[in-house]
């Protein structure tokens, strides 16, 4: 069926769908996917169109307080597909260790472990058209050249693939609203509809069930949506914002009875220049500084820490890329001769590299999405993100660092310099992956999480959030291939709940 | 689209560390004359004391504690009359490294680098 478009539907229309599903991105796309030749009825409100359009992109305007962050409008876009119309396709699964409590860490742990969702991995990858599911298995085949030799220690040689849309002739990375535009016209128990901006959760009386959503478009349509069920996929950030929005009947808004919605925001850091590294031997492989195909894959290696490195020095996530060529000043010289002297290797062919990283934060609940009193086109209130980055993360990013260079002066294929040192030099040079992440984290305790292990909002028998913001902790592999698993697991939950 | 996770293309500011000099077989021809020290047995592990004095003066700007005879005490009780390269295997192998000039390095090899920066 034809995308429908909200501007045309009456005011004070009331649609009555089995399951309505809030957002057209890689959540929301992948579930009425999963959904699909079910009995369950489904409407899906977009906010955007199929294309950008300025107005509707400013409904995401907000402010930022703290360390510097991405302006909120442009760390997302509000239009059919959603981020990944601007996405980079940079795509790895979440590590066991990611799922795990650990003592160390606050506020750690999943409510399952990563068998939970490693069946949906395959499916996942195929929508995000990532090729095989190779990922670290890569390292056992064939490669366009060597890998980096870096001995026993605490770091390995570690895979990202990417995704890439094949019916692009520049094979951009999927992007999902144009890429499954057409399969989701041709799903018979799905309506789509574009323009329709949900202002409001509903509760009912008793404030255990979702009564309704109120829809308005931006040419001044209103109408209602009574469904069934709910999935919020509106995206990291913004699923936090309609919860906390919709106050009328429980002031703190639908699902925070327990001050936790917008709390716990995370993103992987991403210090560039953070440290330079020295090969000793030549040129390392194409495939650490840029992306190569081998084995149906298309992909770039990273270096990263064990998880049980991580696990044994109380570590967070990082995920190391090789980025350019640098020169060396004359001390970077002399430490190349010394070293390379000392342990007896031929530095002659020497090239020198900066080094970027995706790095994991600590979940904080003070790192978090508020409304303020400003309000959008359609009287939404907006947002504030109050953002942190605690030193803690910084120096055990350090760590990781001084085991890389101990394993490349020991293995005698390199070695490094850090390039950072103070707080406000790590700063500077700080950059952000646009993945946002935590706001309605997962937990089996109401208390400490605002869904459950199914992904249904506490206490809200027919409410449910799909999308990075239920990440009670954040790895530091990119959120879309593992947001979309998670979705599917979700799909097979929904199936259950409507027999 | 951020293929790369930086805006600026990579490889733009192609810098190859062209290594004259670098050549480990290069230095060990040069001999230079130096006046004696007390340390010579040390310093003359190092495979060329002139940029080993860099990176020795790197450590220092940073380490202004540093008293050369204690510190030749305890390299030579290092050593204990091993091979260079031996020792610092070990070294890395139980993870003792320092930075000198930010540079990760093992402990041996950054003493004996500001034994000669101090020479
Ligand atoms: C520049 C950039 C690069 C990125 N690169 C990568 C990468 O390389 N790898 C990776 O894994 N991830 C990457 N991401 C993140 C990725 O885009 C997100 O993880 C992903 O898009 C999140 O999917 P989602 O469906 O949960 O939310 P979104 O993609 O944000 O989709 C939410 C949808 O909901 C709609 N919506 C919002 N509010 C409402 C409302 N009130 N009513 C109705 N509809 C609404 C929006 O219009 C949008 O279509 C990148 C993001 C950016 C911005």
């Amino acid at each position: 069926m034809a995308f429908i478009d909200a501007r045309q539907i009456p005011d004070g229309t009331e649609l009555t769908p089995d399951l309505a599903i809030i957002g057209g991105g890689p959540a929301g796309i992948t579930l009425a996917l999963a959904l699909a030749n079910t009995p369950i009825k489904m409407l899906l409100l977009e906010s955007g169109g199929v294309e950008f359009d300025a107005a509707t992109q400013a409904l995401y305007a907000g402010e930022e307080s703290g360390v510097r962050y991405i302006p909120l409008d442009a760390t997302r876009l509000r239009y059919l597909g959603g981020g990944t119309n601007h996405w980079g396709g940079w795509s790895r699964p979440l590590d066991r260790i990611d799922f795990e409590r650990r003592d160390w860490l606050p506020f750690s742990g999943w409510p399952f472990p990563r068998e939970e969702i490693e069946p949906y991995f395959a499916r996942a990858q195929h929508l995000i058209e990532a090729g095989p599911f190779l990922y670290d298995k890569l390292a056992n085949g064939v490669l366009p050249g060597p890998l980096l030799p870096l001995g026993k220690g605490g770091l390995y040689n570690s895979f990202f693939q990417f995704s890439q849309w094949h019916g692009n002739p520049q094979h951009l990375p999927t992007a999902f609203g144009h890429r499954y535009s057409e399969q989701l016209k041709r799903i018979p128990n799905l309506q789509l509809m574009l323009h329709a901006n949900v202002t409001g959760l509903r509760l009912a009386k008793d404030v255990r069930w979702l009564d309704h959503l109120d829809v308005a478009t931006l040419s001044g349509r209103k109408f209602t949506v009574k469904p069934r069920h709910t999935v919020l996929a509106c995206g990291g950030i913004e699923n936090a914002r309609l919860l906390l929005a919709s106050n009328d009947v429980i002031a703190a808004g639908v699902g925070n009875e327990n001050d936790l919605v917008g709390r716990y925001f995370a993103d992987h850091a991403i210090p560039r220049d953070n440290a330079t590294v020295v090969v000793f031997g030549g040129e390392i492989a194409g495939y650490y500084k840029t992306t190569k195909d081998a084995q149906g894959a298309h992909f770039r290696a990273t270096i990263s820490p064990t998880e049980a490195f991580r696990r044994d020095r109380q570590l967070l996530g990082a995920l190391i890329t090789v980025e350019q060529h640098v020169g060396l000043d004359a001390l970077g010289q002399a430490a190349v001769e010394t070293a390379s002297g000392a342990l007896g290797i031929n530095a002659s062919e020497a090239h020198a590299y900066s080094l970027g990283v995706g790095l994991e934060l600590t979940p904080d609940p003070d790192r978090r999405v508020m409304l303020t009193s400003a309000r959008d086109a359609l009287g939404m209130p907006r947002l504030k993100l109050s953002m942190t980055i605690a030193d803690d993360d910084l120096a055990r990013y350090r760590e990781v660092l001084n085991e890389l260079g101990r394993q490349l002066l020991a293995s005698k294929t390199g070695m490094l310099r850090i390039d950072r040192h103070s707080r406000a030099d790590w700063l500077s040079v700080m950059d952000w992956g646009n993945h946002h992440l935590g706001t309605t984290r997962m937990h089996d305790d109401a208390k400490q999480g605002v869904v459950d292990a199914n992904s249904q909002v506490h206490g809200l028998a027919n409410l449910f959030v799909a999308g990075s913001s239920v990440f009670p902790t954040y790895s530091a592999s990119n959120p879309t291939l593992n947001l979309v698993a998670l979705t599917l697991r979700l799909a097979d939950h929904l199936k259950g709940v409507f027999r | 689209m951020n293929r790369t996770r930086r805006n600026v293309i990579a490889g733009a500011s192609i810098a190859v560390l062209a290594a004259a000099g670098l050549g480990y077989e290069g230095w060990r021809h040069l001999a230079k004359g130096y006046p004696p020290t007390p340390y010579d047995d040390l310093l003359s592990l190092l495979p060329d004391r002139e940029p080993a004095k860099q990176v020795g003066r790197a450590f220092l700007t940073a380490n202004s504690g540093f008293v050369p005879a204690r510190a030749a005490g305890a390299l030579r009780q290092r050593i204990a009359g091993r091979p260079l390269s031996t020792v610092l295997q070990d070294e890395l192998a139980q993870g003792d490294i320092i930075e000198a000039g930010h540079w990760l390095l093992p402990q041996t090899l950054v003493g004996l680098c500001a034994l000669a920066a101090k020479s």
